[in-house]
C-alpha cells in the first residue's frame, strides 16, 4: 500500500497499491524484455455511501510496448439493491518495437485478460465470504448469552 | 502476501491486520476515523525506502496519471 486515506468530505477510502509479479518466462523473453518482474499501480476508491467500489490499473513495466489499462466497478444493481452489479474493462495497446505485430499482440494479451478476468471478481467473492464468517463468529457470543 | 521489499514485509503485516480489523468492524459501519495511522506511518516509510532503493519512484510518478491517482509523493 503506497498511500491510503479517507476523504474528511465524502468518507471515501481511496488507496494506491504497488503490485509486483513475477511470472516464470522464457529465458529467451527474459533477455529481451530485461527480466522477469514486472510492476503494475492500481488505484481504488471504496465509498461506503454509495456502496461502490472502483478500481484502475496500469502496467508501469514494459509500458512502451504494451500498455494495459483495466477499470472494475462494483455498484449497486439499481433493479435491486440487493445485488452488486459487477463491470470490468480493459484497453490494450502495443507500440514500440512491437508495432508491427500489434494487432495480434493485442489479440494474445486480450484473450488471456479475458481468461483471467473472472478471478479477481472470485477474489473478491472469496474476501467478502471471510469477512462476513468474521463478523458472524463475533456476534455468536452475543447471541449465546442472550439465549442463556 | 509479502511486501515487495522482504525488510518492510512485519510492518506490512502489522498494518494489514489492524486494517482488516478497522475496515470490517468500523469502516462498513460508517465509523470512518481510522486507527491505523501511526501504524500505517512506519510501514509506508519503510516502504518509501525501498522503493527509492529499487528505482522505482519515478515509474509510479509517471503511471498515476493514467489511473486518477489523488496522491503524490511530494507530501512527504
Amino acid at each position: 500500500i503506497l498511500n491510503q486515506d479517507v476523504d474528511p468530505v465524502t468518507g471515501v477510502l481511496r488507496t494506491e497499491r504497488l503490485i509486483m509479479v513475477r511470472q516464470n518466462v522464457p529465458m529467451l523473453v527474459r533477455k529481451i524484455f530485461g527480466g522477469d518482474t514486472s510492476y503494475v499501480l492500481e488505484y481504488s476508491e471504496v465509498d461506503p455511501r454509495k456502496q461502490t467500489l472502483v478500481m484502475q490499473s496500469q502496467n508501469m513495466t514494459y509500458s512502451n510496448l504494451l500498455s494495459v489499462g483495466e477499470c472494475i466497478t462494483y455498484t449497486p444493481d439499481p433493479e435491486n439493491p440487493k445485488h452488486t452489479l459487477f463491470t470490468q474493462s480493459a484497453q490494450l495497446k502495443a507500440s514500440g518495437a512491437l508495432c508491427r505485430f500489434a494487432n495480434k499482440i493485442e489479440d494474445i494479451c486480450w484473450n488471456r485478460f479475458q481468461d483471467n478476468a473472472h478471478i479477481g471478481k472470485l477474489g473478491l467473492e472469496q474476501v467478502v465470504s471471510k469477512i462476513l464468517a468474521e463478523r458472524q463468529a463475533m456476534m455468536m457470543p452475543m447471541t449465546q448469552t442472550a439465549s442463556d | 502476501m509479502e511486501s515487495i521489499d522482504k525488510k518492510c514485509t512485519p510492518l506490512k503485516r502489522e498494518y494489514d491486520e489492524c486494517f482488516n480489523k478497522w475496515y470490517s468492524e468500523k469502516f462498513l459501519d460508517g465509523k470512518e476515523s481510522n486507527d491505523c495511522t501511526a501504524v500505517f506511518k512506519t510501514y509506508q516509510k519503510c516502504l518509501r525506502e525501498a522503493l527509492k532503493e529499487q528505482g522505482l519512484t519515478k515509474m509510479i510518478d509517471d503511471a498515476r496519471p493514467a489511473i486518477g491517482s489523488v496522491f503524490n509523493d511530494s507530501d512527504n
